[in-house]
């Protein structure tokens, strides 16, 4: 027992952890700054933090229970993993709670979750699992259109929710580890191409609805609520921050409930408008620290599974961190996509541990237990 | 221990590479957030803070409501509210002296409301509501010495015939906090106004809209200088309901005085022309934020005019129950057309001593004569013979133990009395004399008005009942119709076209020379029945139902007179008035 516990402290990557539990405490002070004063909370104001506490509280049982199954044992289960995540991709179509026109989440119990979250892992299992058994196949281009297709069919399901957001990061998620994996760059390019020049044979196939979803994505503008107005606002409250910030509490713009999304997708601004230019670096550099630990564990990996495991986790958290703030800034198109470990909700909370869970795995396991 | 890596050299490489892709998005992001917070920092600080930045939020109109001749009766006016905005205030109580001189409302209380007011500063807090023109203009004038003070108009509703179809066209009021909880919805705010009941409610999503919201600079003094953002708010959209103004105001009238509902309803389409509910009460009352006494003395009031009589309110319906029994006895085939039964005044069952409505007897009677004249001897017999079980399958079909579906939030189910309800709700066995009651639509049975209009739609229309409802169409703000709702069958009741034609017969005959007397018009063929049913608050409650004409049925009407006496004598004169009204006869 000890001699396990010494190689526990001997293997977990404290940086990581440390980084990470850093990240979700301003989260909840970013959070509790910037919903305290919503009227839906009634009047509790603790309302959001509390139910977030609860969600970071999970996540890291989660994270704990991850991170001691050997990843090896995916060898037998990822396909189990991967199919379980397209059941319950497609109960959410069937059965699912729909809220502001999209159909994202189901019900077990009292709780609602977003299957689509943990989707991402499953796919990050299946995929390291895939490519790090057929590297060698990589040459023909059967055996690299087949992740494609395993992907394609996660992204289709979650695009009809529809969420294409959502679907984007499973995309990102495959590029990089095919990247990484040693994909041939001319295939990809290729795949992008064969992309482009099928989306008007996908139009026709597509009914009325469906394109005129498809539209409001490519237009935001479209919007009833105009995504124009939450960038605008948004740049506004980043802007004001200044090199100190308001201080938090204080941020005008976020107190006001001028920020539709302030607690979720565009929480980045309250924390640019009240902690100012040393608030968002503070948070750009725990992100570099979770992100350069992860390729770190990457690099530092026993095997090829371990490597493309940890390459998917970072390659999740990256995509999401740098699409959100960009979209904050105005740099990037309003696609919806939350910020790791401070964007309000339980789903996408407990699949960031869950990522986190899977490269502390990976470093647990580098040598042989 | 430490086995060396397997992970392929070609792999390492390239994860290097992904490090420096990612360090590159990141230098970009800081290099843009350096440009935002740092370089253009202090430009947007300004923007945000050197000139005060005012949100103010803009109500969406509410959908307007308009009878079937797209007649208005219920609109928005647009009413002033007086609020401060506790960041923008100086000194709190010389501005609270100033305002009270012109307003009225004495500058403690103005400072209090103020002062408890504690959640956003940069929100406006409402002082006074609905603010006359003459102190608007007092206050449009003074504005510089009454920084903070805003004038905000919102939307208030306006119901343009006060009492009018109070019950159908509900009330609106600010969302409460079990209802913002309850919708759990981001859609609703604090201080939204919702619909609370009737149309209002049912509607609600319909009829709300989508609020907008600007965010305007203000200068020192409190002066808009410049919009920098506009959210125009979406008007809700109106509804065109199926009652026909001229027809319910000749029902609210005929009730004025008294406690009832009138319902009258077209067979062929479910549309109702008239829903009146007396007394009634003023939704206008509510739409200013109801004053605590107001609602004292309206939820106190042992007339309960908040109580939609017609779809919330349970009763005996006495007599008119016969067409159900009638129904029933002919399906089974109990009774026929040819069966007579004697009529003394008085029926026996196990000891117990059952009295007709003429205490010399009808004779002997068929089945017509017993409905035209409302003999109970004949329908205790026929309760008899058909017991309970047969008994309670008619009115299943009949639809009287479910709700009859109409676009009202409030409306309840009646009390279908059988031998296992009496066993669960009273512990008793049914008695056969339960029975002979329920044969005269008397014991334990409670049906609301509506519940009991559906019986006459049943007949008039033989069976395919149309869902009954009140609105006819919805329309967009800026006028093209959205919707039109088209009639849908409830259900069919699949009685012989021979049980509705000795029905019928019954109903007619009742007009011209029975119970109904007073509600036969020369020129129009009228068909129905009375009720005068006896119940535990003192007098009979008084009944009538029916259609015309006779041959084919344009409207179904029910009466019903809360403690109004005799049915042929208090409900059908009101029931021959609304059909002279309907079909413009001049009497």
């Amino acid at each position: 027992m000890k001699e396990k516990l010494d190689r526990l402290t001997e293997n977990i990557d404290f940086a990581l952890l440390f980084a990470v539990v850093f990240l979700c405490f301003y989260g909840l002070l970013v959070l509790f700054s910037s919903t305290r004063l919503a009227v839906t909370t009634g009047s509790d104001p603790y309302f959001f933090v509390k139910r977030q506490s609860l969600w970071v509280l999970s996540g890291f049982i989660f994270l704990t229970i991850i991170m001691f199954i050997d990843y090896h044992n995916l060898e037998r289960y990822s396909k189990v993993i991967y199919f379980g995540a397209i059941v319950l991709l497609m109960m959410v179509i069937i059965s699912g709670r729909s809220t502001y026109g999209a159909r994202r989440w189901l019900a077990i119990g009292p709780f609602d979750f977003q299957p689509s979250e943990f989707a991402k892992i499953a796919l990050i299992m299946f995929l390291a699992d895939f490519l790090s058994k057929n590297k060698l196949k990589f040459d023909n281009f059967l055996y690299y259109l087949l992740p494609f297709i395993y992907t394609g069919l996660l992204m289709l399901l979650v695009f009809v929710q529809p969420d294409l957001g959502t679907s984007l990061v499973y995309l990102a998620i495959l590029i990089i580890m095919l990247f990484v994996a040693g994909i041939k760059i001319k295939f990809l390019v290729f795949t992008f191409f064969a992309g482009i020049s099928s989306v008007p044979v996908l139009w026709i196939f597509l009914k009325d609805y469906q394109k005129n979803r498809l539209i409001l994505f490519l237009n935001p503008n479209l919007d009833p609520l105009g995504g124009g107005y939450n960038v605008i606002q948004s740049r506004i409250a980043i802007g004001s921050g200044g090199f100190l910030g308001n201080g938090i509490f204080r941020g005008l713009q976020s107190q006001l409930n001028f920020l539709p999304a302030q607690h979720t997708d565009f929480i980045f601004s309250v924390v640019g408008e009240e902690l100012g230019f040393v608030g968002t670096i503070l948070l750009l550099g725990l992100y570099a620290i979770v992100l350069w630990r992860g390729i770190k564990i990457a690099l530092e990996a026993r095997d090829l599974l371990g490597s493309l495991l940890a390459t998917g986790a970072v390659s999740f958290l990256f995509f999401h961190i740098v699409v959100n703030i960009g979209m904050a800034m105005g740099m990037l198109p309003a696609t919806g996509l939350p910020l790791p470990f401070l964007s309000y909700g339980g789903s996408f909370m407990i699949s960031n541990l869950m990522a986190i869970g899977i490269l502390l795995n990976v470093e647990l396991h580098k040598v042989k237990w | 221990m430490r086995e060396s890596s397997t992970v392929p050299e070609d792999v390492k490489q390239r994860l290097n590479r992904l490090l420096i892709f990612m360090v590159i998005c990141f230098l970009i992001l800081v290099i843009s957030l350096w440009y935002l917070q740092m370089i253009k920092g202090e430009e947007f600080k300004e923007r945000a803070v050197g000139n005060c930045i005012r949100t103010l939020v803009e109500d969406a109109p509410r959908g307007r409501i308009y009878d079937r001749q797209e007649e208005l009766l219920v609109t928005n006016r647009p009413a002033v509210v007086v609020s401060i905005i506790p960041a923008e205030v100086d000194d709190l109580e010389k501005l609270s002296e100033r305002l009270s001189k012109i307003i009225g409302i004495s500058p403690e209380e103005i400072s209090q409301i103020v002062k408890n007011y504690r959640e956003n500063p940069f929100k406006p807090v409402k002082i006074l509501d609905d603010c006359s023109t003459n102190k608007t203009v007092e206050i449009e004038e003074r504005k510089d010495e009454l920084k903070g003070v805003v004038l905000e108009v919102k939307p208030r509703r306006d119901y343009l015939y006060h009492d009018f179809a109070a019950h159908s066209l509900g009330y609106v009021g600010e969302i409460d906090k079990e209802e913002l909880l309850q919708f759990g919805n981001p859609k609703y705010q604090g201080g939204d106004i919702i619909g609370k009941a009737g149309l209002e409610k049912y509607y609600d999503d319909i009829l709300r809209g989508e609020k907008g919201g600007k965010e305007v600079e203000v200068d020192a003094l409190g002066q808009e200088i410049a919009t920098l953002l506009y959210q125009k708010p979406v008007p809700g959209k109106d509804l065109v309901l199926t009652i026909d103004r001229d027809l319910q105001l000749c029902g609210e009238n005929l009730l004025f005085d008294k406690k009832g509902s009138i319902v009258v309803s077209d067979p062929n389409s479910g549309e109702i022309l008239a829903l009146v509910n007396r007394p009634s009460f003023n939704p206008n009352l509510f739409a200013n934020g109801i004053s605590s006494s107001d609602w004292q003395k309206l939820s106190f009031d042992t007339d309960y005019p908040l109580t939609n009589r017609s779809v919330q309110g349970l009763y005996s319906p006495g007599s008119i129950f016969k067409v159900v029994t009638a129904a029933a006895a002919l399906e089974e085939g109990v009774t026929d057309i040819k069966r007579k039964i004697y009529c003394s005044g008085t029926f026996e069952l196990a000891g117990r001593v059952f009295n007709c409505s003429k205490e010399t007897g009808h004779g002997s009677l068929s089945i017509v004569d017993a409905i035209t004249h409302s003999c109970n001897i004949y329908f205790y017999t026929l309760g008899k013979d058909l017991g309970i079980e047969r008994f309670n399958k008619y009115m299943q079909k009949y639809g009287l133990g479910e709700k009859t579906g109409i676009d009202l939030p409030e409306e309840a189910i009646g009390t279908i009395p059988s031998a296992q309800w009496k066993e669960r709700k009273i512990k008793e066995i049914w008695f056969p004399g339960d029975t002979i009651n329920l044969s005269i639509g008397q014991g334990y049975l409670l049906l609301t008005p509506l519940l009991v209009h559906s019986l006459i739609t049943t007949i008039a229309a033989e069976g395919e009942v149309y869902k009954l409802h009140l609105v006819k169409k919805i329309i967009s703000a800026d006028g093209n119709t959205v919707e039109e709702i088209k009639p849908e069958i409830h259900k069919k009741v699949n009685f012989s076209s021979d049980t509705f034609k000795i029905i019928k017969e019954g109903l007619r005959q009742t007009i011209l020379k029975g119970t109904g007397w007073r509600a036969n018009i020369q020129e129009l063929a009228v068909a129905g029945k009375t009720g005068t049913a006896q119940n535990p608050q003192g007098e009979t409650h008084a009944w009538f139902i029916g259609f015309a004409p006779y041959e084919n049925p344009e409207v179904c009407i029910t009466v019903f007179i809360e403690n109004g006496g005799e049915g042929g004598v208090a409900a059908a004169p009101i029931a021959r008035a609304m059909l002279e009204k309907y079909f413009n006869i001049k009497n």
